[in-house]
């Protein structure tokens, strides 16, 4: 018999069903991921049964053999507290803040009626979850932790009362990608090692590939396929899970064709920013020190790094929308000043686009305001109706409809706002765009379609991009060169193809061995 | 609209009142009757009667709703100006020169504000003008920080750095982009600052430190009706219920903008 499987379960919210007739299986020691984007009920469909969400689970869903769906909410308790664990995305705000990490982790062992474990006790469950200095950690809060420390914590406190089963959302969707793979490979080996059973829940493909044993995958609430993972990612059968494991990049799938780079177009030398540290005491914070490296006409430049390691900081340098306090921005020769001394012929040479696609765009303005901003300062000899057909022709150019001019931001979905934020870059005419994350916030099959848009504005205009990214296999797919960051330092640089193939540095090698 | 803003029509049908009576009632709030002195409710043409000298008691009310509501707008209005002038300009420049301006503000809060008010008149002398200034003083210091930390948050947001990328005047992002999108929660917090200037207008008054008369305000209403309140306490329960549904009801719909903007 199988450690917990589900049968046609349904989940409904306020008389909306928003999951339909899920069914999967959990072995033990086995893992099951779900995969999905978001809004496709894959949270609701792992956390539903156990009563921890607003929705209500209906069908069969059996648990070391107790029927979930018929339990009391008093068993269901029971359950979380004797046969489940739970790990959840934020890992800060999953761990409560008053209490040091020894407190956590004896009332999580304490939960299922367990006696007050000793502190060397404690100290060995950090150290299974591959916590160094554990003795020291017991008596830490959450806020002195890293991200991947505090998620290694979680894990601790999740098993630290001998589930049968783990259940796991999103765990690795706020860590750096270096630590993915670590995190990824810790669960395994709790698996292999306790006789697990592991339901995952993950938007990316990549990130449970190799690691899965069951595959399911789902869309707007319902399961689209599942099967043993291998043979789902190797041969889908639906178009949905075709599309999906195209649009996941990988390392080993063949090289795109890009375009061929002309002459030097940027170049920095010695580049540092160093920020005041807040308040009014004295000293700075180095973010960036002596980069220096250039981009050519068309070219696109990688520059990959865990969060923390300067990427952005560069970028926005490099914009002109962040300080710069050393060394020097050079475009075809001729220096670039920081910030706000930046005059608008420099400003219409770099565009940004961001992270957070919602974030970047004013939400009291329309659409077409938004594309149109740059031309108002950039380019004040043109008439408004000129800026307006401008505007329209931008839009067309990120393919997207004509209507969406009298849009307000609230009402675009991600993947959208991402193209308006891209029209905006491209309306003037800039001869580089600084991507800032472009495509991590967003769903695996829109991140994708963004690439491809990227890849062909950089054909038709002869753009350069400077993608900055944690995640190399994507960058892989658009980028001819790429940068490597650790520290504010850039450690390797070289052909993409080249450094994938041969990375020297350990922060290279720990980013590629993640995707 | 009726069903969900009832305290917000309470108020404006309150303030219509207070705006139309004077032109309905033969009396005004000054005129002394000099035949019906004291005259209990329903005689004659005076509805709720007259005051110990004479005064027609409806005009007073209504004077007085005019006279707070008005100082208490203006005061509101001149603290919104204030406060997100000097919050925004914190916000904006920050590190230092916002250490130092939000300093000044926590200085202000600290001082003991009745106290000085009361100097103010002392020197001065009573006049409506001084108790603006003496509200205004202290009710910018909120809206300062609130507009201030709005600013903080609001300037780090992609979209002001790439309306900077796109070459925006920093004075035009301040008005175009950052003012629209903390409107809301600054209307908010005036919904707020009102029944509290309402509140501080009353107690001046009371403590007769409030507008001369024969001017009035629900505040001195509320003093002489007590003073007289053994006689008719009709002098009193009128201002008294008056200000405690202006005060409710433009409490309870500030509190609802404010949640809905935070």
């Amino acid at each position: 018999m199988s450690l917990y499987e589900i049968r046609n379960m349904a989940v409904t919210i306020a008389e909306n069903r928003l999951v339909e007739d899920v069914s999967l299986i959990v072995e033990a020691g086995h893992c099951t991921a779900i995969i999905g984007a978001s809004g496709s009920g894959k949270s609701l469909t792992c956390l539903s049964p156990f009563g921890l969400t607003p929705g209500a689970a209906s069908g069969t869903m059996i648990l070391d053999g107790i029927d979930l769906g018929r339990a009391s909410s008093a068993q269901i308790r029971d359950i979380r507290r004797r046969v489940a664990g739970f790990i959840f995305q934020q890992p800060l705000t999953a761990l409560t803040p008053h209490l040091t990490v020894g407190a956590q982790l004896q009332e999580a062992t304490m939960q299922a009626g367990a006696a007050r474990p000793s502190r060397r006790e404690l100290a060995r469950k950090l150290e299974r979850v591959g916590l160094s200095r554990a003795n020291e950690r017991l008596d830490q809060f959450p806020h002195r932790l890293s991200g991947g420390e505090r998620q290694r914590v979680m894990i601790a406190a999740a098993i630290a009362h001998d589930p049968k089963l783990l259940v796991a959302d999103e765990p690795t969707s706020a860590l750096d990608a270096s630590l993915r793979g670590e995190i990824m490979v810790l669960l395994d080996e709790l698996r292999a090692e306790k006789g697990l059973g592991l339901l995952l829940v993950s938007h990316d493909l990549a990130s449970v590939e190799g690691h899965a044993d069951q595959l399911v995958v789902m869309d707007r609430g319902e399961v689209v396929e599942c099967g043993p993972a291998s043979q789902v990612i190797a041969s889908p059968e639906e178009d949905y899970t075709r599309r999906l494991v195209a649009a996941t990049p990988r390392l080993q799938e063949p090289a795109p064709a890009l375009s061929r780079p002309g002459a030097t177009l940027l170049e920095t030398r010695g580049l540092g920013v160093a920020f005041d540290r807040p308040g009014w005491r004295r000293g700075k914070i180095r973010a960036l020190a002596d980069a220096s490296f250039m981009v050519r006409q068309s070219e696109s430049v990688a520059i990959v790094g865990g969060s923390g390691s300067g990427k952005s900081t560069l970028g926005r340098a490099i914009a002109g929308i962040g300080p710069v306090t050393e060394g020097e921005i050079l475009w075809q020769g001729i220096g670039l000043p920081e910030r706000r001394k930046r005059s608008l012929d420099m400003r219409k040479l770099i565009q940004p686009v961001f992270q957070d696609p919602v974030a970047s765009l004013d939400p009291h303005w329309q659409v077409r305001d938004i594309v149109a901003e740059p031309l108002r300062n950039l380019r004040p000899d043109l008439a408004e109706c000129e800026r307006i057909a401008m505007a329209r022709q931008a839009l067309s150019d990120v393919d997207l409809a004509e209507d969406f001019l009298t849009r307000l931001p609230a009402s675009l979905s991600g993947g959208q706002a991402q193209r308006v934020a891209i029209a905006r870059a491209i309306i003037a005419s800039p001869q580089l765009l600084v991507l800032d994350e472009a495509t991590s916030a967003l769903d695996p099959l829109v991140g994708a379609e963004i690439l491809a848009l990227l890849v062909r504005l950089q054909g038709e205009n002869g753009l350069s991009l400077l993608f900055i990214t944690h995640d190399i296999a994507a960058a892989r797919r658009l980028c001819h060169r790429v940068l490597v960051m650790e520290e504010g330092l850039i450690v390797e640089a070289g052909r993409m193809q080249e450094v994938i193939d041969h990375p020297r540095h350990p922060a290279t090698q720990k980013l590629i061995a993640a995707s | 609209m009726l069903k969900h803003h009832f305290p917000l029509l309470l108020v404006l049908a309150l303030v219509m009142l207070a705006l139309l009576l004077p032109f309905l009632l033969p009396w005004s709030y000054h005129e002394i009757d000099w035949d019906a002195v004291r005259a209990p409710a329903f005689s004659g043409s005076h509805i709720f009667g007259t005051d110990e000298i004479g005064r027609d008691r409806l005009a007073r009310l209504a004077a007085g709703t005019r006279v707070t509501l008005m100082v208490a707008i203006a005061a509101a209005l001149v603290s919104l100006i204030v406060g997100i002038a000097w919050g925004a300009t914190a916000g904006w420049i920050g590190g230092r020169v916002d250490e130092a301006m939000m300093r000044i503000v926590d200085g202000l809060y600290a001082l003991p504000f009745m106290f000085i008010v009361i100097l103010l008149m002392v020197v001065f002398g009573r006049s409506i003008l001084l108790v603006f200034v003496g509200i205004g003083l202290v009710e910018w210091l909120t809206m300062a920080r609130v507009v201030r930390g709005q600013v903080m948050a609001l300037k780090q947001r992609p979209f002001i750095l790439a309306a900077e990328a796109a070459g925006t005047p920093a004075t035009t992002i301040l008005l175009r982009h950052i003012l629209p999108n903390i409107a809301g929660v600054a209307l908010a917090y005036l919904m707020l600052t009102v029944p509290q200037v309402v509140m501080v207008e009353s107690f001046l008054s009371f403590l007769g430190l409030g507008v001369q008369e024969p001017l009035t305000s629900l505040g001195i209403l509320v003093k002489e009706g007590a003073d007289d309140m053994d006689m008719t306490p009709l002098g009193l329960a009128l201002p008294g219920i008056l200000l405690v549904v202006i005060l409710v009801c433009l409490t309870v719909e500030g509190e609802r903008l404010r949640d809905r903007f935070s």
